[in-house]
């Protein structure tokens, strides 16, 4: 082989990979799409990314497989998620926590927010600070006089150490100077259920656990986390305008890709799911959880998240809350 | 009256030609993830639910739940016929279902099975349909403390439960705790004895150990004697138990009836906790002559009862409270809130054809099972009943694949094979792996509970025996060490008198 055909075979050869390039994104989706979730089924990430998925399916004739790889924190998931070829056949959806909490709670965490191209917010799911409707406590007011009276003596239940409702209340502790007993369970639904029961006063739960009990005459929402009322229920106020200043928080979902996805792959996704999460049956499915659907673009995302971590870590630190 | 008029409702929302087809498609993969070892019904739940996406509410929840308890049905059919639970709830079935099939009564084993599964079923319907609201409230009233006395109650239990050497259950329900203790503390969210894996912080797998005590040492100490293999291979014959076991069963059927029902309200155990209460209520109550453990029909049919009963009832903190009591219930409010309903206890008054349809369903569905199991046992038995060695890397496929589809972990394989050894030393060395089983599950439990119970009062030991509920399980408990201890004097001074 002489210098000139190795020459022309260089170019042609480079030539073909600037050709495939291009086409490889324009051929995307190819073969059947991973969403790795880090959770067991039945949360609200995995419902995210089922919904999601199938709009996807019968948007691209691709089947979009949703895969659960819970434990260890979500760090499996997260760490599979990272370490997926970045080629948009592999996706993740995370939670908040998994994003904006973890890093600041473990010392050795196995992934890094820069290891992910964000591709878009998905649903976002209010908190509540509920009371067990046998309680005196019907206003946050309330709690505040109680908690002064008898500091570290009100028991409030979350859904585990660490969870972004603990921080929640730690967020509430620390801005109003008072504290709480935290009484942590396996998950929102124990916590839920020892509220309604009684086992403990207060709890910060998912509104979508809370709803059916204030119905049933179990629980009293005392307010919203977030900085504005829930769409579902606007009755409810917020922390904010009950004198806890600068609270908010809420358990939302984010898609996000391996980072050094090609861009064109990213912003399709992106696109495609910016139009499902604008479809009326789609909101509608979140709806019945009490979630509402947060298009978003990957930047928007990419800024919401560090913003977040940022505020929560101040949190994790000056509570002192530990997971390890 | 009302809800008779209810119940009539629901069976013509069962009855519609759609509901029924998917009620079938349910039972029929629930007796088939239920036959074969480790696949079980929470993994089914979970791959099936995209395809819940297309149809209504009440054909989803139908087909769902069918599927959870007709794996209970099934699980029974691997018990007895090769000495491993098909399901984790058929655990203790093996125990005398198998000895039966050894002494050729493998056909009323899988009969009272099945027909104490069904009368179960049936009863347990009804209690659905009658109590609900009030059991949802019980449910609700144990808190901590209650749990905590329960569990106590529940491992002294499971002592008694033990064959042979009272040292050796004793040892073997420590064990199970260490082992049980794996994973990340939830008081506090410390990480225990994980070793830096993360695949281990959320702790061992059931369904690894359950297939590594009960699955893969079963098979492997079959392989040991070339001219013994543990299927039964030789015609089931009637699978129609004699009027004498039927009169032998009846109260075992009834008592494992009630205490399923119960507990199957419970969080956390369901089907599994009340397989094994039943057995060891039935083990201490039953009338004499008693051949636990060697092949008495009551040792099948109160747990087989217990663990459909509790499959039933355990739908009702869900259906009313909107509170999954195990993760295949979490996987049901999941379905529904794909559906658009937020699960709670206003869907039984505003989506009545949902409730209603769903129990009346499960009268539908056990109908079915019974039919799917007795005369069509014989397909179910040709599945296990090709030759050993096929069968037995068959089973081990089986159970890596029902151990992997839980999580989706290769490490829990891992942790399969690791478990497998140390069972197998175990049952080289005579300890019987179910109080370890037992220790596994309520260890951890009880120390959950038991924290909590003293964060929630401050510090305050008295709340145990101030609570009343709690208070009777303690007493309860400490009668049974009474039990355990008042033979083994007798013995002493018989041996003494002897002498």
């Amino acid at each position: 082989m002489d210098f000139k055909t190795i020459r022309f075979l260089t170019a042609a050869a480079v030539g073909l990979v600037l050709l495939v390039q291009p086409a490889f994104s324009q051929t995307y989706p190819s073969k059947p799409i991973h969403i790795l979730v880090p959770y067991a089924p039945g949360g609200i990430a995995d419902i995210a990314s089922r919904i999601v998925g199938a709009k996807l399916t019968e948007a691209w004739g691709q089947q979009v497989v949703v895969e659960n790889k819970p434990g260890g924190n979500a760090f499996i998931g997260m760490t599979a998620g990272a370490k997926a070829p970045a080629d948009g056949y592999t996706l993740t959806m995370a939670t908040v926590g998994d994003v904006a909490i973890n890093p600041a709670l473990f010392k050795d965490i196995p992934y890094k927010w820069d290891d992910y191209a964000p591709i878009s917010t998905i649903s976002d799911a209010p908190m509540v600070w509920a009371a067990n409707a046998a309680t005196p406590y019907r206003s946050i007011a309330d709690v505040l006089a109680a908690a002064k009276a008898q500091p570290g003596r009100l028991s409030v239940g979350t859904p585990g150490n660490g969870s972004i409702n603990q921080v929640v209340m730690e967020w509430m502790a620390l801005n109003t100077g008072i504290q709480f007993q935290h009484i942590p369970y396996k998950g929102g639904a124990p916590a839920a259920a020892a509220l309604a029961g009684g086992d403990i006063p207060f709890g910060v739960l998912a509104s979508s656990s809370a709803a059916p009990q204030v119905k049933a005459g179990r629980l009293r929402v005392l307010a919203v986390t977030g900085a504005q009322p829930s769409k579902f229920n606007p009755e409810w106020p917020t922390l904010q305008s009950q004198g806890v200043k600068d609270v908010d928080a809420s358990n939302w979902t984010l898609l996000l890709a391996p980072k050094g996805t090609p861009k064109e792959i990213v912003d399709k996704l992106q696109a495609e799911v910016a139009k499902i999460l604008a479809m009326p049956d789609v909101k509608e499915r979140f709806a019945g959880g009490g979630v509402e659907t947060i298009p978003s673009t990957g930047a928007e995302l990419d800024a919401k998240v560090k913003k977040t971590a940022q505020q929560l870590s101040v949190i994790v630190e000056k509570a002192k809350i530990k997971a390890d | 009256m009302e809800t008779l008029g209810n119940l009539a409702f629901g069976l013509g929302v069962a009855l519609s030609w759609q509901n029924i087809v998917y009620c079938f498609i349910g039972c029929f993969l629930g007796t088939l993830v239920g036959v074969l070892p480790g696949i079980g019904p929470v993994a089914t739940v979970a791959m099936l639910l995209p395809f819940t996406f297309g149809l209504g509410p009440a054909p989803a929840l139908i087909m769902l739940a069918g599927i959870y308890y007709g794996a209970q049905y099934g699980g029974s059919t691997t018990a007895i016929l090769v000495n491993i639970p098909g399901e984790s709830s058929s655990v203790v079935t093996t125990l005398d279902g198998h000895q039966m099939a050894r002494k050729g009564r493998a056909g009323p084993a899988l009969g009272i099975a099945a027909i104490g599964s069904f009368i179960a079923g049936c009863i347990a319907t009804l209690v659905v349909a009658f109590f609900a609201p009030p059991l949802a409230d019980l449910a609700l009233r144990f808190g901590p403390a209650e749990y905590f006395s329960l569990m106590v109650f529940g491992l002294i239990a499971a002592v008694v439960l033990a064959r042979g050497s009272l040292l050796k259950a004793i040892a073997m329900v420590c064990f199970g705790i260490l082992l049980g203790l794996v994973g990340t503390d939830v008081n506090s969210g410390t990480i225990r004895f994980a070793f830096n894996q993360p695949e281990l912080t959320d702790g061992i797998g059931f369904v690894a150990l359950a297939m590594a005590f009960f699955g893969i040492t079963d098979v492997v100490s079959n392989l040991e004697h070339k001219d013994k293999t543990d299927v039964y291979d030789e015609r089931i014959g009637s699978v129609l138990p004699s009027l004498q076991d039927m009169r032998m069963s009846f109260w075992a059927i009834m008592r494992g009836t009630a205490l399923g029902s119960i507990l199957g309200i419970l969080p956390g155990g369901g089907a599994l906790l009340a397989s094994f209460a039943a057995y060891m209520l039935e083990k201490k109550v039953a009338k004499p002559p008693r051949n636990f453990g060697e092949g008495d029909i009551r040792g099948v049919a109160a747990p087989e009862s217990a663990n459909n009963a509790g499959a039933q009832t355990s739908f009702i903190p869900m259906l009313t409270l909107g509170i999954p009591s195990n993760p295949t219930m979490a996987l049901m409010i999941g379905a529904l809130m794909i559906q658009g309903i937020a699960p709670g206890p206003q869907v039984m008054t505003e989506r009545p054809e949902l409730f209603w349809g769903l129990v009346a369903s499960m009268w539908v569905g056990n109908l079915m099972l019974l039919v799917l199991n007795l005369p069509l046992i014989g397909v179910w038995v040709k599945l296990l009943a090709v030759p050993y060695r096929l069968l037995f890397p068959a089973i081990f496929v089986f159970c890596c694949i029902g151990v992997f589809t839980v999580d989706n972990k290769i490490f829990d394989i891992y942790v399969l094979a690791g478990l497998s050894a140390v069972a197998y030393v175990l049952f080289k060395l005579d300890c019987e792996p179910a109080p370890l089983i037992l220790g596994f599950i309520l260890g951890p439990m009880m120390e959950e509970q038991m924290r909590r119970a003293m964060m929630i009062n401050f510090g305050d030991v008295t709340i145990f025996l101030t609570r009343p509920i709690s208070a009777a399980f303690l007493i309860a408990a400490a009668g049974m060490v009474m039990l355990i201890a008042l033979p083994s004097l007798r013995a002493k001074r018989e041996v003494a008198l002897q002498e």
